[in-house]
């Protein structure tokens, strides 16, 4: 028999029944489930079942999400070396971006699963694995010089008043990790925001100051003219190699992971793709609108594409099933006014120059309704059998 | 001939389709009669232990209408009645005993049976204890003989993907099936009978009867499912249903004034194509299952049958038996792997992509969890429903808003559970709120 089964065998019994550490039984079968996928035989109809479960749906987002977290890492250490006057490349690069990044993650994982865990040892179910993805989902909206005790409130706000004060997975109306990022992003607007680099480190200079949405034009500039001044180039964005959060700055690993879910079905192509046809919409509406060359208004769909944090939001964010409606055309509403409402509130609403993360918490409080509609229609078509 | 649609379903291959050979089975020792596949059923018993019965003798009879009876397929003694929980009657077992006898009844003769009056029709069948072939939506409850129904669906499946073949069912009964056929229309304006498209080709000396062919998809075949996507008008709700191979015994009673006994079953493993059994109906699950590993799990349809031990009988309304091996092995890293010969209406494993036939178990593959609105249980439903949001209706006492979203229409084949990757027990929880509504209507 595997070693490792023989162990779970052998000190299962200090964790359930009157055992030692029956509190902690939640975390014993987290941790044995997590090794040993459990399959007991079915009770009811129909007495063969399918062999996904939610583990291995939670841990293919989790597999989406290493194109990101990987260039996350690397371009971390990347921009910090610009910023420190000590540019890296290769290894070197992305040795020291997991530095900043790995304990931010270590946080994320450690408070979010004390809470998880007390969460579930009170109530005495099984621990979700929705924690996983909130879990890696949350460092990766972060800049990577935000302080660690800032990472830890977050993701208790995250975990604490985002889901298990609803009841716990499965009954959030905000996405967790969305909730926790916008707790920071309100209360500590220095660190979430603006100067990355610069509120951290030492001052070196402005090349490497704020990310791209927060770029403005001088008088008679264009908008793309201003960002490639600052030095966000098309390409430099759509790769990302500039500074920003963690997660969000590559548009292509973000297409690489929204390739992934769209492919194993695990994410629902209509909010990814109702997504972007909001924002390309909407941003081609905008860029025709005449007088407006100097603001992001003008920026047009590939600029307002690839900067920001809105590929890394629609993919992995917006398609969080359980914050999503559920209902297939308001899946497509769904995505589509998320595009909508962040080109929006980057072009339009100059208090916050980031839309995405606004937009898609936003359309999480409207989910139900959508779906309360599609409902209603649906019933209509029927023949009512009652 | 018209074509259904159906867009959603269950597709992936499956292994141990059964051989189209049949093979006779001699008598039994022992048959039953299963209470257990007859839904909502309040049995009266009519005999004792210890009894002489011949074919066609009344068992029991429904304490909700006592004209429906149902009446012993063998000749022999009563040698058992069966109890279970609260003491609900599961089955009466008969043992054999002597020369076959049948009581004899009426017949029809094919030349007056247009002109036969209706309810002559519904006495003879009711005392001949082949009433309850007809089966009456919503509810698949026993047909209500007072109403016409605004339609009568005769499938030629079974309930499950590997039930008996049609062709193998109504060998040498085409002129009872006819028959059938012609009572049918003195009990409705509305006939309609489906078939699979794979089993068309088998069925030449049937198909100018075959008025719509379904896609070779689970559940399109389903009697629910046909009435879903044909029903137009809210009286069509309470249409009946019939399979083929009842039809056909209705004809041969009719015909003859006998009880017909012959049945044809399947009997399917993953790793085997066991021919099509004929056999006498009741017949021991034993008997026909033959020998298989200790650890098996025996149904009678592995999407929505019952689970059936060794000792019971095959129902009136069963024809297959699905051995499903049993599989607790707890796997290392089971949410990571390939999963190459996994079965999956997912594309998370690779299987979906190469479309092997996959084998079944009779395991969970997980653990129960909350619903995260993922959807895949409103992606297969083949009526269209969204399982997750009417369970949540049930769950929470909301009747109206769980009919509204079409409860009724839910024809349990099974789908949203097997789908559900959170393990929720969807079919079950719908199927319970249907029949409190039953009970609440009654």
């Amino acid at each position: 028999m595997n070693p490792l089964k023989k162990l779970f065998d052998s000190t299962q019994k200090y964790f359930s029944g009157s055992g030692k550490f029956n509190a902690l039984a939640p975390l014993f079968d987290a941790t044995k489930t997590f090794f040993f996928l459990p399959s007991p035989r079915t009770r009811h109809i129909p007495f063969v079942r399918d062999s996904l479960d939610l583990k291995r749906f939670m841990s293919f987002v989790i597999l989406s999400l290493m194109p990101v977290l990987l260039f996350g890492i690397y371009n971390t250490g990347l921009q910090a070396g610009i910023a420190t006057g000590k540019p890296c490349t290769g290894v070197e690069a992305f040795l020291t971006g997991l530095t900043y990044v790995l304990p931010i993650i270590i946080v994320t994982y450690a408070v979010g699963f004390f809470w998880e865990i007390l969460f579930a040892s009170i109530r005495g179910h099984k621990i979700s694995e929705g924690l996983l993805v909130t879990g890696l989902l949350f460092p990766l909206t972060l800049p990577p010089t935000i302080p660690l005790w800032q990472v830890a409130v977050g993701i208790s706000f995250g975990v604490v008043i985002g889901k298990e004060l609803f009841g716990g997975t499965g009954r959030n109306v905000f996405n967790p990790a969305l909730t926790g990022r916008a707790f920071l992003f309100f209360s500590y607007p220095l660190t979430m925001s603006g100067d990355v680099w610069i509120a951290g480190k030492t001052l070196v200079d402005g090349v490497s100051g704020a990310t791209a949405l927060a770029v403005t034009a001088q008088e008679g500039q264009t908008i793309t003219a201003a960002l490639a001044d600052s030095g966000f180039t098309l390409s430099k964005l759509f790769l990302g190699f500039v500074p920003g959060s963690i997660g969000e700055t590559s548009t292509l690993c973000c297409l690489i992971g929204a390739a992934f879910l769209i492919l194993t079905r695990v994410a629902n192509f209509r909010i990814i793709i109702g997504g972007l046809a909001g924002l390309i919409l909407t941003s081609l509406v905008f860029y025709f609108i005449p007088g407006t060359s100097g603001s992001w208004l003008n920026a047009g769909p590939l600029y307002h594409l690839c900067a920001g944090g809105f590929m890394f939001g629609i993919t992995f964010m917006a398609t969080d099933p359980v914050s999503a409606p559920g209902t297939d055309p308001a899946r497509w509403v769904f995505g589509f006014l998320i595009g909508f409402l962040t080109v929006t509130i980057r072009a339009v609403n100059p208090a916050f120059v980031e839309g995405a993360m606004l937009a898609i918490l936003f359309m999480n409080v409207f989910a139900p309704l959508l779906d309360h509609m599609v409902m209603k229609y649906k019933v209509s078509k029927r023949i009512p059998n009652v | 001939m018209e074509e259904i649609k159906l867009a959603k379903g269950f597709k992936p291959a499956l292994a141990g389709k059964p051989d189209q050979s049949v093979i006779h089975l001699p008598d039994p020792e022992t048959v039953g009669v299963s209470v257990m596949d007859m839904p909502y059923i309040r049995p009266k018993i009519l005999v004792k232990e210890n009894d002489p019965v011949k074919t066609g003798t009344p068992l029991f009879c429904d304490k909700r209408n006592q004209r429906i009876q149902y009446v012993s397929p063998a000749t022999g003694i009563v040698s058992q009645i069966i109890f279970g929980e609260r003491r609900h009657l599961k089955e009466i077992v008969i043992r054999l005993k002597g020369k076959n006898e049948c009581i004899q009844f009426e017949t029809l003769s094919p030349d007056t049976v247009d002109k036969v009056q209706k309810a002559t029709l519904i006495r003879l069948l009711q005392e001949g204890g082949l009433w309850p072939c007809f089966r009456q939506f919503p509810f698949k409850d026993t047909a209500d003989p007072d109403l016409e129904p605004a339609m009568i669906i005769v499938s030629m499946n079974g309930n499950d993907p590997f039930s008996p073949h049609p062709a193998a069912v109504l060998e040498h009964e085409s002129r009872a099936f006819e028959f059938g056929i012609r009572i049918l229309h003195q009990l409705s304006p509305r006939i309609v009978i489906s078939s699979r498209q794979s089993s068309l080709d088998r069925l030449n000396g049937f198909k100018n009867h075959i008025t719509h062919n379904v896609p070779d998809v689970y559940p399109a075949w389903d009697p629910g499912v046909v009435l879903y996507k044909l029903k137009t008008a809210i009286k069509e709700n309470s249409s009946w249903c019939i399979s083929a191979e009842h039809l056909a015994l209705i004809g041969n009673f009719l015909l003859t004034g006998t009880y017909p006994v012959k049945r044809v079953f399947t009997v399917t493993r993953s790793n085997d194509q066991k021919p099509h059994i004929i056999a006498r109906q009741g017949s021991p699950v034993k008997l026909l299952a033959g020998s298989f590993p200790d650890k098996s799990l025996i149904t009678t349809g592995r999407f929505n049958g019952r689970p059936v031990d060794l000792d019971s009988h095959m129902g009136f309304f069963e024809t297959t038996l699905n051995i499903i091996p049993d599989n607790p092995k707890e796997e290392l890293f089971g949410f990571i792997t390939p999963g190459i010969s996994k079965p999956s209406a997912s594309r998370t494993f690779l299987s979906s992509f190469l479309k092997t036939r996959t084998q079944q178990d009779c395991n969970l593959h997980g653990e129960e969890r909350a619903c995260v609105n993922c959807g895949y249980c409103a992606k297969i439903c083949p009526v269209d429903l969204d399982p997750s949001f009417i369970m949540k209706a049930v769950l929470s006492d909301d009747i109206e808003d769980a009919l509204s979203f079409g409860l009724l229409d839910c024809c349990r084949c099974g789908l949203c559970s097997y789908a559900c990757p959170s393990k929720i027990e969807l079919t079950h929880l719908l199927s319970n709120g249907i029949n409190a509504y039953y009970k609440d209507k009654q």
